[in-house]
């Protein structure tokens, strides 16, 4: 399985694209924790001080948010899913 | 429209093949450096010779003001003798320019296949203006009930005040895919609304330098009214949704602008 990731996700990493052992029938928590222990730099981009995604990161499963979408980390992967991690979005005050 | 910058030994030759293969309106743009360096007389600021073609003449254009002017009624503008010009590039020969990742390259015009390079051009981000998203609503088939544009565009901005540090340029890196099909989304929300006839949303990408424009969102409507509130609920929703991030470049710093807001 495949992960994307941008903006500062990808330089803390040095890479817009991650792969991870994970593969059909694994869960999206499986993914996850196989992309942190490749890149333990980006845990402390990503996780707040419970250890829980932080707020402000999205993560994209087929383009969906799979906490609002899906079972969130317990939501099954199937075969060339795409995994996407990043930061805000560009914002800009208003 | 789309625009690409055409350089190498066999440019001129190889966009006759392209404009010749392309459907719709084509218009090119040459960059040409005058072997004289000199003017010969004093000369009006534009001149146009209109009849059933037409030619102008005139100063101080830029290679970007022409493909800007080619933009509203143009499906593909080929751009020679410019490799600094911020656009995707075709090689076609020789070039001692510096060509960072061409979407098409040939040896030479004769391997060229034309129908497969203007598929690689069509794959490339269109270029748009404010203008061209205007003229685009206007030939909509509802533009008959239609009474109001409204459009918003949002451009880079040097300085917050005066003694902010000048902003050089942004850069702007999408979720390629992701981002086209969410701005799509909210196109399609907004068009669903009572009086609102046609949304155009466009976001550029890559470098821009301040002073230049960043993204439109165009409104036709039937009425002011809600024209004017679904431009600003599409340009709030656009930030807020749309995989784009933004990095921004001072003249004394670097860094991801989410990371300061």
């Amino acid at each position: 399985m495949e992960w994307r990731l941008f903006a500062n996700l990808a330089e803390a990493t040095g890479s817009k694209r991650v792969d991870v052992e994970a593969g059909a029938g694994d869960t999206l928590g499986d993914a996850f924790e196989q992309l942190l222990c490749e890149h333990p730099d980006l845990e402390a981009i990503v996780l707040d001080d419970e250890g829980d995604l932080e707020d402000h990161i999205r993560l994209l499963h087929d383009e969906r948010d799979p906490f609002t979408a899906g079972e969130g980390f317990d939501t099954v992967l199937g075969t060339g899913d795409e995994l996407a991690l990043f930061p805000p979005v560009s914002g800009g005050r208003r | 429209m789309y625009t690409v910058s055409v350089l190498g030994s066999d440019a001129e030759p190889t966009v006759s093949r392209l404009v010749e293969a392309a459907e719709g309106r084509v218009g090119t743009v040459r960059l040409e450096t005058a072997a004289d360096g000199g003017r010969t007389r004093a000369r009006e600021a534009t001149g146009y010779v209109v009849d059933d073609s037409w030619h102008a003449s005139g100063e101080g254009l830029s290679v970007r003001d022409a493909i800007d002017r080619l933009a509203p009624d143009h499906e593909y503008a080929f751009v020679l003798g410019a490799p600094e010009a911020r656009l995707p590039v075709v090689v076609a020969g020789e070039t001692d320019a510096a060509v960072g990742d061409p979407i098409v390259s040939v040896d030479g015009v004769g391997d060229l296949d034309a129908d497969a390079a203007l598929g690689a051009i069509d794959g490339t981000d269109p270029y748009e203006t404010l203008e061209s998203l205007v003229a685009a609503v206007k030939r909509s088939d509802k533009a008959t009930y239609s009474g109001a544009i409204a459009t918003f565009t949002g451009r880079v901005r040097a300085k917050e005040d005066e003694a902010d540090e000048r902003t050089r340029y942004l850069e702007f890196e999408k979720y390629d895919g992701v981002a086209e099909r969410r701005m799509d989304e909210i196109e399609s929300e907004l068009e669903a609304r009572d009086g609102i006839l046609d949304v155009r949303m466009h976001h550029r990408t890559g470098r821009i330098p301040d002073g230049e424009d960043i993204v439109f969102v165009v409104v036709l409507a039937g009425h002011r009214g809600e024209a004017f509130r679904t431009v600003e609920d599409g340009i709030d929703r656009l930030k807020a949704e749309v995989p784009l991030f933004k990095k921004e470049v001072t003249d004394e710093e670097t860094f991801w602008v989410h990371e300061r807001d």
